[in-house]
């Protein structure tokens, strides 16, 4: 049984976490289950939601119109089989073309496990993945039985 | 530790988590004075204290004379708003307010976003003496940690500790003669990097626009020409001599482009937008992940 709920919610910022969380692991393919960290969340609670494919969109505002991404979540047997991230940026490239400067641009970065790679420091702010759990919470009231 | 053999030195202040690391332990009087540093940085600039002196200009208009620090914010916050067309401006203390971020923490928005107030119409910054003509939110949480980074680098070369890092949650200052690889973190997951950069002498500081993120759309770097979130970069990292200005120009990067800011700035700099793609300067060329 599959079905399918196609839903537009105003997510803002969860929209910005969700386009992240498809260039975190490889974007461009599907990302695998256990690749997403909050997938096994969404899971928590088993046996009582609904099989089937839920999807929400995020929304944002940029300076230059509305971006969207989409999350898609199978869920089978009260866990999360599956986690599609599409972003349909409406303004791709919105800056990519705008003025020259020494240096260069990347289509799209890519993460690697800290882990992986030999660091002992890191520049950065750290997460706060509220908007992918708040998507990941919308969806779970949504498939609850 | 950067170094094999280091030792660190970890302490919280002005709301965040500080490492410094030396090649040998800092004495306790070492320790003392980076810490009546912090403690007197804290004093003097900090929004959420009402016993702040930054605090006294948020409930009535007047003449504040503020510690010798304030003699290069006022320079370097003047450039930015110039280049941002205002949207980079001490003045977002009330546009943050409003919209949660207060002294209570209270996360909820008061009611539209607030655009900050023009600098000419209400502030007068010469030297260390701000003159306003209005109650202003001041807020330069934008260079502030940068500098105070700066100014504990400053205590311990003046004690005789000339090699030491300072990692103040992610904006790093690196003093000491050996380069240090840097993890770039990933915008959206902090188990990632998307790319390793070598620090040598001098700062790299990163902004990111999902760190204290609060509500929809809502998080800390906001637009000072209509108090609303900026949206279209997400991350940005800066490299610059001194902390402070790596620190500022990290949230530059969020309204002015980088080529911009390097044509005033010795600079490098590299920023992600919200649909994954990244723009940088000669020096972050071949440091991403590909």
């Amino acid at each position: 049984m599959n079905t399918s709920l196609r839903k537009s919610v105003f997510v803002g910022i969860a929209g910005l976490s969700l386009a992240g969380s498809a260039a975190g692991c490889a974007p461009g393919q599907a990302s695998s289950p256990q690749a997403t960290s909050a997938a096994p969340s969404a899971a928590a609670g088993a046996a009582s939601y609904k099989d089937g494919t839920y999807s929400a969109d995020g929304n944002y505002v940029s300076p230059n119109g509305n971006e969207t991404v989409g999350v898609e979540l199978t869920l089978a047997g009260g866990a999360v089989t599956g986690v599609k991230i599409t972003p349909h940026p409406t303004n791709p490239n919105t800056r990519k073309f705008q003025g020259e400067f020494a240096g260069g641009i990347q289509s799209q970065i890519v993460g690697k496990k800290l882990d992986e790679i030999k660091v002992s420091k890191v520049a950065g702010s750290s997460l706060t993945s509220g908007g992918f759990n708040q998507a990941v919470e919308k969806i779970k009231s949504e498939a609850r039985a | 530790m950067p170094h094999p053999g280091w030792t660190d030195f970890g302490f919280d202040g002005i709301g965040t988590r500080w490492e410094i690391s030396t090649p040998a332990p800092l004495s306790g009087a070492h320790r003392r004075r980076l810490l009546d540093t912090v403690a007197d940085y804290d004093a003097a600039w900090s929004r959420f204290r009402p016993d702040s002196l930054i605090a006294g200009a948020a409930r009535q208009p007047g003449r504040y004379e503020l510690p010798a620090e304030a003699a290069a914010l006022g320079p370097l916050y003047e450039t930015l708003y110039r280049l941002s067309g205002g949207a980079m401006t001490p003045l977002i203390g009330g546009s943050l307010e409003q919209l949660g971020y207060d002294a209570n923490y209270s996360l909820r928005p008061g009611g539209p976003p607030l655009p900050a107030p023009p600098w000419d119409e209400v502030l007068h910054w010469q030297g260390t003496v701000l003159t306003t003509r209005a109650p202003v939110v001041i807020d330069v949480g934008a260079a502030g940690k940068g500098q105070l980074a700066d100014m504990l680098s400053g205590v311990l070369r003046d004690g005789g500790v000339d090699e030491h890092f300072i990692d103040a949650s992610g904006d790093l200052l690196n003093a000491g003669s050996a380069p240090v690889d840097v993890g770039l973190e990933h915008p959206y997951d902090r188990t990632r990097a998307i790319g390793v950069v070598s620090l040598g002498a001098g700062a790299l500081c990163a902004s990111a626009a999902n760190r204290r993120a609060w509500g929809d759309g809502l998080h800390h770097v906001l637009d000072g020409t209509t108090g609303a979130p900026v949206r279209t970069v997400v991350a940005s990292w800066a490299m610059a001599a001194s902390a402070m200005t790596a620190d500022a120009l990290a949230t530059a990067l969020f309204f002015v482009d980088g080529s911009r800011l390097q044509q005033e700035f010795d600079c490098s700099w590299l920023a992600v937008h919200s649909d994954g793609h990244a723009e940088y300067s000669a020096d972050f060329e071949g440091v991403l992940f590909a």
